[in-house]
């Protein structure tokens, strides 16, 4: 029986993957099924074979390489045991150097020499003081001034106003 | 022939002397050479990338965890080599087309070892050999490490999955589809 045309084809491939109770079923009563797995199966087995001994090495070899790969990994090892001990010190480092860099006196612009103008001085002072109040020199004046208000009748003022009016 | 860790080095090993990483190195080289050959058919590579393999085991040791065995966790290692390496490999087009990369996509066809068997014996299984190999190149790079792991590896369908991260349903269906190859190529090997 020509396999292409076996109708049955799925059942060879599902009991070929894994066990499949159904495909077992099948195949237990069908001889034609039986006979293509049986081949599919022989050529897997030559294939498995092929390849296990085309990657079959003599025992030197995998001496040589496990050789190789303890040498590989002794060097990783060390290399990340250099790094940690290195990398704490590093870091100290940078931290020193970036505190230091903070630390250091920035250079202040040179302040332009200021000439002392003394009259200048003087007369911001006594603006000052004429904002302030009446200036110690002149505190007598002011006095006089005061008490010859005072001593003014307050009818004068008041008749000026009342005339002022009787105007209008 | 499999080895979990918990016997070498206890359960939740964070960490291993050189020597038992030399134990499981010693133990378990053939098996992720082999594989790792199949799966890029190149001797120099997969010689390279099973060194790879351990280092990278040995580094990320703490990841294991002891879920699967030690060897299905290498595997999966070497897998995942494989796949990145099989990645780079379709970059380097010009390679390929100047001749600089002769050495790889070797077909082991001459390494049938049957000495009772015939010399037309000899001949009808390098053919099937040589058509089996047909479909696996034709097949997806995840579809063949599957194919390979069950037929040359002889790997159960869970270590399968295990060892390529996939769900044992994905395993079945691509076995499936693999199988149906290599039933059509050995019924018209043309």
């Amino acid at each position: 029986m020509n396999s292409s045309e076996n109708s049955h084809d799925p059942l060879v491939e599902r009991a070929l993957v894994g066990f499949d109770l159904a495909a077992e079923h099948h195949l237990a009563n069908c001889a034609p099924c039986q006979k293509e797995r049986e081949r599919v199966q022989e050529a897997l087995q030559s294939f498995g074979a092929a390849n296990r001994q085309y990657a079959h090495r003599p025992e030197g070899f995998w001496e040589q390489q496990a050789a190789r790969i303890r040498v590989a990994q002794q060097e990783r090892a060390h290399r990340s045991r250099l790094t940690l001990t290195l990398a704490p010190g590093l870091a100290a480092l940078v931290l020193l150097a970036s505190v230091l860099l903070h630390r250091a006196p920035v250079p202040t612009p040179a302040q332009p020499a200021v000439q002392v103008d003394y009259d200048h001085e003087l007369l911001v002072e006594v603006e000052r003081a004429m904002q302030n109040g009446t200036p110690m020199s002149l505190q007598a004046a002011t006095l006089m001034v005061e008490e010859s208000d005072s001593s003014r009748p307050m009818n004068s003022v008041n008749s000026a106003k009342e005339s002022r009016s009787h105007e209008n | 022939m499999e080895t979990t860790l918990t016997p070498v080095l206890g359960a939740t090993a964070q960490h291993i002397t050189a020597e038992e990483f030399d134990a499981i190195v010693r133990r378990h080289q053939r098996r992720v050479h082999r594989v790792l050959l199949m799966l890029l058919r190149d001797a120099d590579e997969a010689d390279n990338l099973t060194q790879e393999c351990f280092l990278k085991a040995y580094q990320n040791f703490s990841s294991f965890r002891g879920e699967c065995s030690l060897e299905t966790w290498l595997l999966r290692i070497a897998a995942n080599l494989a796949r990145d390496h099989a990645r780079s490999r379709k970059t380097s087009f010009w390679k390929r087309l100047l001749g600089f990369d002769d050495g790889a996509d070797e077909v082991p066809t001459w390494h049938i070892a049957a000495p009772e068997a015939s010399p037309e014996q000899t001949l009808l299984a390098r053919e099937e050999v040589r058509a089996v190999w047909a479909v696996a190149d034709q097949l997806s790079q995840q579809q063949r490490a599957v194919f390979l792991l069950r037929f040359v590896e002889e790997m159960e369908l869970h270590e399968i999955a295990t060892a390529l991260g996939l769900q044992v349903g994905s395993v079945k269906a691509h076995l499936f589809r693999a199988l149906q190859n290599v039933r059509g190529k050995l019924r018209d090997p043309r």
